[in-house]
């Protein structure tokens, strides 16, 4: 196992240098400068790149990148003038990651429940709904989805906030819009899951052992069917914090999606490379805690060999 | 069995995130009650910039500095009155201004503002190892522009500290419109220099790094909310109403409609898709932009070099149809390029000359457009007005998508031409195609930083950097050099009317429209003023009833 | 009970033709599928809606009178009629005239960028899998790069380099789209040649190509098939997502995403311009999920031949 994780976090690391290589040098290619403005002249233009370093040669820039990149330093923002990028993610990232976290947890957890209650109630009306309330959730877009939630619940109803995060009735809306997706597929994937558990050998032995329903359920289906959720789950987890971008703007979240779309706009090359190695940095970590997660679960895994 | 334990932790952490909801970032935060006295709360669509007055460069950042900072004088709606400056002398020529501080002016730590504050700010804005995107609002000083190229010295710019309390400004031209400019700019505002050199580059980054001259000090400027604080060592604040103001970002303005009717916001500016629904509660002002299509005269595509196919595209346009459907009427539909509502010959620009006269009629002319699109094909040897293509560039914005829509579905149903549509980023509309002339026709627009038409003429002088059509006319040169020394203001402005008279009879672009906000504003909050250069809303003096 | 002779029996001789044949009718895989997939009722439903679609988005546009792109100023925010089925959208063009032009794009998207990941991927993962060895390594290497990169951004960043338009965001979106598919092919191949089945095959002597088209695709075809419909939708929504943020197709064009976009801002006082847009995404992925597990079914060669 540790030699595992030893191995896991070497190529983490290879992978992230080819991240940091691969967009440092794509973001050069994009059409446009990252000094705009309308009334920006060319003078002003050029005493601004000769104060970011863009006046040396690209190569050199990328090495003292690099080299400020190991000290944790991702440089200043050339849009939010001033402002370091680890001041901004460290402000807005709590936000992002909060709202996350709880879609996350809500996805998860009802979603399960709707998979397995679907899948014991197999064909009844029961099962149909909620295969219907899956596929709802999974063909309508965010943006609908949050828009129509504000607007009925925030305002036509008045039951919850319209925006801004301030407590925990602030964070229902925007983790049920955020949810809504996750939680389809993860009640979809453990509905079929469940049903192809059923039919296995060991359920039919635990039944004939004369196990209680109950025990059956919880003991041997549930905590076999799991495995196919948990497979999804690393790249939900990036996916999910990553994908907060719209909900964020609709519910005026502080969260890092805004700064995150919009630096790609405004060619603000720092933050477009701070934003990508820290969430990049996210994803191989939310990828290794599955696998170790995986393992942990399911005792017939051992990760270790091949 | 350890690792069911791990798991069971795992499982666990998961669902106390959940079931706890005390994690909240910021959850500690006041709704922004009225305990906290007289309190006014607005939202603005795009975040500020920088904190910085110096670096400012969006209307959003000028916003915060115009209540944050006290320059020389106070500009409130066009109106002037003395600032930090009791009193100053203009000099014969208008070249030469002498500013008498007061002795009473504080910083809000306590320290007194001097001349030497002015001095070491306006010399920052100029200096390239600066690098402010507005440095070039420095230009009206004498050498600024120069310094600014790094062509000169910074100790060599026309401003000088006599004393504490007297300040000696030297300018370039005689500018009519400095003392207004100054009221109304942040760039203008005094600095400190051992506070701006004790935090080096993280001067500004947050409230905390810098001190205040102006009516307000910043009290937080974290979470997308900035809140601002009356200063106690304000010099008129017996004149400020307020206690609180509280600045959100909401990105999205539907939600910020739906914040203000919820009561959370006092002030909302309402969407353009909501105007027409909302126009019997809502006011209205007109912001000073003005917005056009420049035409690339010295493009590849040789349609646009010719007079007559410019005015065709001119005469074309029905402006009125073209704001109903490209804006659901919410601007107006407009057919010059100085905005009508800056001050000139005691009234308004729009009031002293009559635009209708000598520009396009707003509902086209299709006789008209003919005529002159037929010249143009006669003049290019073109057969079939088919056969003409031109492409229009615009940025990707929502609203700028559907004005090229509209255009696009215009000229090519009344000139028969074929209209392509080419979209790009902000960054690069404004870093690469339009600096860089790499367009046919391009969607913009222009607000003046200054109450003078001079400003949005400049975009047509030929060696102007904002010269973006590359149009060339001596005579139009002529008189905008010829203003810029002539010292009756009266005789200047009909100069400058001239110059927009010449522009528009050579089609150099394509007018469109003056923008509108249309807003509304919670019954009990007055004293709110708008304004049309550098800055929209000021709220300095605003007042909320207790309720 | 009678005794049997002779003369009750005659001979008929050899029918050598005959002699091969199997009395129930020889189906192909596929027919064999399509049998299956058409008695399953919910898949068949969903079928005929994605055909259905498909038809109007050909034809709808081309039997209107309206232009997709023709602006009426008298029909700003018209609402549904007999004039104009759909209503009006803020510049008073005829929604139901740009509901299928929408549809055309979208459904091109949605097939073209889901189709070609799925080969891209399954050929690489295919023969990762298969072969292992140095190319499966360095294949892999590049793979977790490309997968520890949030797909998202190098997609915008693809679609600002090359620009706006159909071409360019399908190959935005298949740049790294492919890589999931990779992944699972791969696994599953390396599964699968592990197997008995294709152990026995191997020992026959039967050459590779034979063994991956006769033993392992039909074995995978399942999975991917329903990985494809879930594609789609996804393609689908990727697209509705960039053009949210301005990175969608280039205008007058429409699609599903940039009207729900267009229509979402009204909301509140328009509401039929959000309805339909919506109504036509959430059917459209309702019908492609309901065929994707019904596909799954079909061509499942464990199920095959059983009801």
């Amino acid at each position: 196992m540790f030699k595992y994780v030893v191995k896991r976090v070497i190529a983490a690391i290879i992978t992230l240098w080819a991240l940091v290589t691969i967009v440092f040098f794509l973001v050069r290619l994009m059409p446009g400068d990252p000094f705009t403005s309308a009334k920006l002249t060319k003078e002003v233009a050029a005493n601004m790149r000769s104060y970011y370093g863009f006046d040396k040669p690209l190569i050199q820039q990328y090495f003292t990148y690099l080299a400020n990149l190991l000290h944790g330093n991702f440089g200043y923002s050339m849009k939010y003038t001033n402002k370091t990028v680890n001041y901004i993610i460290g402000q807005t990232f709590p936000y992002s990651a909060d709202l996350g976290i709880r879609a996350l947890v809500m996805a998860v957890s009802f979603g399960l429940v709707l998979g397995i209650i679907a899948a014991r109630n197999r064909g009844k009306k029961l099962d149909f709904f909620c295969v219907i309330i899956a596929i709802i959730g999974t063909s309508i877009p965010d943006f609908i989805m949050g828009a129509i939630l504000q607007y009925f619940f925030g305002i036509k109803w008045g039951l919850f906030p319209v925006a801004k995060y301030l407590g925990f009735r602030y964070t229902i809306l925007p983790a049920t819009a955020l949810a809504f997706y996750t939680l389809a597929s993860v009640s979809r994937i453990m509905r079929s899951s469940m049903l192809e558990v059923t039919s296995q050998d060991y359920i039919k032995t635990a039944r004939s052992k004369g196990l209680s329903e109950f025990r059956i359920t919880f003991k041997h289906q549930i905590r076999n069917a799991i495995m196919p959720v948990m497979t999804i789950l690393g790249p939900t987890v990036a996916a999910v914090l990553t994908g907060t971008f719209v909900i964020e703007s609709i519910f005026a979240i502080p969260g890092m999606g805004k700064y995150y779309v919009s630096s790609v706009n405004e060619n603000d090359y720092a933050m477009i490379l701070g934003m990508t190695v820290f969430y990049g940095f996210f994803l191989v970590l939310c990828n290794l805690i599955v696998d170790i997660m995986y393992g942990v679960a399911d005792p017939r895994v051992r990760i270790g060999k091949r | 069995m350890k690792k069911r334990v791990l798991a069971a932790f795992l499982s666990m952490a998961m669902v106390a995130g959940l079931a706890t909801g005390c994690g909240t970032p910021g959850g500690g935060k006041s709704d922004g009650d009225s305990a906290d006295g007289k309190v006014f709360r607005y939202a603005v669509n795009t975040l500020p910039t920088t904190l910085d007055p110096t670096k400012g460069q969006s209307i959003g950042d000028n916003e915060i500095q115009h209540a944050v900072t006290e320059g020389l004088t106070r500009n409130t709606a066009g109106d002037v009155k003395p600032g930090i400056a009791e009193s100053w002398d203009e000099s014969e020529d208008g070249l030469t201004y002498t500013f008498h501080l007061r002795k009473d002016a504080k910083w809000s730590d306590g320290e007194p503002i001097t001349a030497a504050d002015f001095e070491y700010s306006w010399k920052r804005l100029v200096n390239p190892e600066t690098a402010s995107p507005y440095a070039f609002i420095g230009d009206c000083l004498k050498n600024g522009q120069a310094i600014e190229q790094g062509k000169m010295d910074v100790e060599e710019l026309g401003v000088k500290a006599v004393d504490d309390t007297t300040l000696e400004v030297t300018l370039e031209h005689p500018t009519s419109y400095f003392l207004s400019l100054i009221g109304s700019s942040g760039q203008f505002a005094p600095l400190r220099q051992d506070i701006v050199e004790k935090y080096g580059t993280d001067f500004a980054a947050t409230s905390e790094k810098n001190v205040y001259s102006g009516p307000f000090v910043m009290t937080s400027s974290e979470d997308n909310v900035w809140t601002f604080a009356k200063n106690d060592n304000y010099w008129d604040k017996d004149s400020i109403n307020l206690d609180k103001c509280e600045l959100n970002y909401v990105e999205n303005t539907d939600t910020q409609l739906s914040m203000y009717e919820a009561g959370d916001l006092d002030y909302v500016q309402v969407p353009t898709a909501y105007v027409s629904d909302y126009k019997d509660k809502a006011d209205v002002f007109a912001n000073g932009n003005v917005d056009f299509c420049y035409i690339n005269s010295k493009s590849d595509n040789p349609v646009l070099g010719n007079k007559n196919f410019r005015l065709a595209l001119n005469y074309a346009l029905n402006r009125n149809d073209y704001n109903k459907l490209a804006n659901a009427d919410t601007y107006t539909a407009f057919n010059g390029l100085v905005f009508p509502g800056l001050q000139a010959k005691g009234t308004t620009y729009g009031e002293a000359y009559d635009l209708n006269s000598y520009s396009y009629p707003l509902d086209g002319d299709q006789d008209k457009a003919t005529e002159y699109l037929n010249a143009a094909m006669q003049e290019l040897g073109i057969a079939n007005a088919s056969d003409i293509t031109v492409e229009v560039v615009t940025t990707d914005a929502d609203s700028s998508k559907r004005i090229v829509e509209t255009l696009q579905e215009q000229w090519q149903n009344a000139l028969g031409i074929n209209v392509k549509i080419r979209q790009v980023t902000y960054a690069d509309i404004y870093g690469k195609v339009f600096p860089e002339h790499d367009y046919e026709i391009g969607y913009g627009g222009w607000g003046s930083d200054y109450d003078d038409p001079y400003s949005y003429l400049e975009l047509f002088k030929s060696d102007s950097s904002y010269n973006y059509s590359q149009y060339e006319n001596p005579e139009v040169d002529q008189l905008l050099i010829a203003s810029q020394d002539e010292p009756d203001t009266d005789k200047r402005m009909d100069e400058l009317n001239q110059a927009e008279q010449d522009i528009l009879a050579d089609g150099a672009f394509v007018p469109l429209q003056a923008r509108n906000v249309y807003y509304m504003l919670d019954d009990d909050t007055t004293g709110i003023n708008f304004y049309y250069c550098s800055l929209n809303i000021d709220w300095v003096y605003a007042d909320v009833n207790a309720k | 009970m009678a005794e049997l002779n002779k003369e009750m029996f005659t001979i008929k001789g050899k029918n050598t033709q005959r002699m091969e044949s199997i009395s129930r009718p020889s189906l192909s895989f596929w027919q064999d599928a399509w049998r299956r997939l058409r008695k399953n009722r919910a898949a068949f439903v969903g079928l005929c809606i994605i055909v259905l679609y498909a038809l109007l988005a050909i034809f709808a546009p081309m039997l209107s009178h309206y232009g997709f792109s023709t602006m009426d100023p008298n029909a700003i925010h018209a609402g549904p009629s007999s004039a104009h089925w759909l209503g009006c959208d803020a510049t008073g063009r005829d929604l139901w005239v740009r509901t299928w032009m929408g549809a055309r794009t979208s459904l091109t998207i949605g097939l073209l960028s889901a189709f070609i990941n799925m080969c891209v991927g399954a050929v690489v993962g295919g023969l990762c899998g298969y072969y292992g060895g140095k190319l499966d390594m360095i294949v892999m290497r590049i793979v977790d790069v490309l997968y520890g990169i949030p797909s998202l951004i190098i997609t915008i960043l693809v679609m600002i380099v090359l620009g706006k338009g159909i071409t360019c965001l399908i190959v935005a979106m298949c740049i790294v789209g492919w890589i999931g598919t990779c992944r699972f092919v791969r696994g599953e191949v390396y599964r699968l040649k592990e197997q008995d089945f294709v152990m026995a095959a191997r020992v026959l002597g039967i050459p590779d190509i034979v063994i991956i088209l006769r033993h392992i695709i039909p074995n995978i075809l399942g999975m991917m098939v329903t990985n494809l419909c879930m594609a789609i939708p996804n393609a689908i929504f990727q697209e509705a997502f960039l053009s949210y943020i301005g990175l969608g197709i280039a205008p007058p064009n429409c699609s599903w995403g940039v009207l729900a976009k267009e229509g979402i801002q009204f909301l509140r006082i328009h509401p039929h311009e959000i309805v339909m847009p919506a109504f036509f995404i959430c059917t459209t992925m309702l019908a492609l999920n309901l065929l994707g597990d019904g596909l799954r079914d079909a061509v499942d060669p464990k199920l095959r031949g059983t009801e």
